[in-house]
């Protein structure tokens, strides 16, 4: 995230003329969440209190958005790296506000933007089940246990939005095949702990 | 045929049966079978098919000896000596043809393989720095005749929890089998 403009903060006066300073963190919180694409809408609807025309209201907008996004992906975590950010001339109430509400939402900001990052399919959710296979067509009597294992996958978020797309995956492993896994996972975990313990 | 060169005619066929992907040499013997022993080979083929339907119906139907002697005479027109011979080779064999025919039964998108890897998400164009954990499978799943891959991403607490149902779940196969 490049770093904010001189320009951006010019707009972000404009909060000045908020109602009161849950409304300033009310819109914080939605500037950054909004992915670039909805800032538009937002504009629209912050428009009629905080700015005197569309336009204004945009660059506030974009520049909240900026800001706050800069923050996160700064790794920013204390007030001065924050305060510092800013231009000298800025408003000393509405710096310190803007500060004070940015630290307060940091680590859920964080989070956010972890959960929202590009990634493979991830799996949500995992049920299992044990049948015993009694007969078939090539053999009318046995007894053979096997499993089946139903996975949630949930697609890419980046590019569902709102509305996830999960599939469910049923999958049936004989014995063997457990065998083999599980000595693969157990692999992977005693990997893990190796480099867990460096 | 005499009680020995039927002898060598049945170790021939149940061969077959116990490795059924290795139709060149069984053809090969069969034929070298009728050469040595002066019995041409077509009547030869003919019986021997019949031979081979009986121990297929015994593992569907689930038949006991006294029936698969029976059918051995019946579908192949074997003398009761020949059948019990046969009968024989049969009892021997039939763990191995339980368990090929247990092998061919249908499974639902069979698990084949699964590779992995995991590494660090070092940084994203949302966070400048991250250090977290991914885990990556990969799953080969037989649908139908074709494989298909299915490709997962697990963060470190999914994958513990995977790991822990996962020996759950061997532990309930254990106790059934």
């Amino acid at each position: 995230m490049a770093a904010v403009r001189d320009g951006e903060f010019a707009a972000l006066q404009s909060l000045l003329k908020a109602p009161s300073r849950d409304a300033v963190r009310q819109l914080c919180q939605e500037c950054f969440s909004s992915p670039p694409a909805g800032l538009g809408p937002l504009a629209q609807r912050v428009c009629p209190g905080l700015a005197a025309g569309p336009e204004e209201a945009e660059q506030l907008v974009s520049a909240l958005h900026n800001l706050t996004r800069h923050v996160v992906y700064r790794g920013l975590t204390r007030a001065e790296d924050i305060l510092s950010l800013f231009p000298e001339n800025f408003h000393q109430n509405l710096k310190n506000l803007l500060t004070k509400i940015i630290l307060e939402n940091i680590s859920a900001w964080r989070n956010e933007a972890q959960a929202s990052q590009i990634s493979l399919p991830r799996l949500v959710d995992m049920d299992w089940r044990v049948d015993i296979k009694t007969s078939s067509d090539s053999i009318s009597r046995m007894a053979v246990p096997t499993c089946l294992l139903q996975l949630k996958i949930q697609e890419d978020v980046a590019l569902c939005g709102n509305s996830p797309v999960v599939s469910a995956l049923t999958v049936e492993l004989s014995k063997e095949t457990l065998d083999t896994m599980l000595e693969g996972l157990g692999r992977i975990r005693d990997q893990l702990s190796a480099v867990a313990n460096k | 045929v005499s009680s020995q060169q039927f002898s060598a005619l049945t170790e021939v066929l149940f061969r077959f049966l116990t490795e059924p992907k290795e139709v060149e040499r069984f053809l090969t013997q069969l034929s070298d079978f009728a050469t040595m022993n002066k019995i041409s080979l077509g009547p030869l083929k003919n019986i021997v098919k019949s031979i081979l339907l009986v121990p297929n119906g015994a593992l569907k139907r689930n038949l006991s000896s006294e029936q698969v002697r029976a059918d051995f005479i019946a579908l192949a027109s074997l003398n009761w000596s020949l059948a019990c011979l046969l009968l024989l080779q049969w009892k021997v064999n039939s763990p191995t043809l339980t368990r090929l025919a247990v092998g061919q039964t249908l499974m639902i998108n069979q698990l084949i393989d699964m590779e992995w890897k995991f590494g660090v998400t070092a940084g994203s164009s949302e966070l400048e720095k991250v250090g977290s954990i991914f885990l990556q499978l990969k799953l080969v799943i037989k649908k139908g005749s074709q494989m298909e891959n299915v490709y997962i991403e697990l963060t470190l607490p999914q994958f513990y929890s995977f790991l822990h149902e996962m020996e759950r779940v061997k532990t309930s196969l254990e106790s059934f089998s």
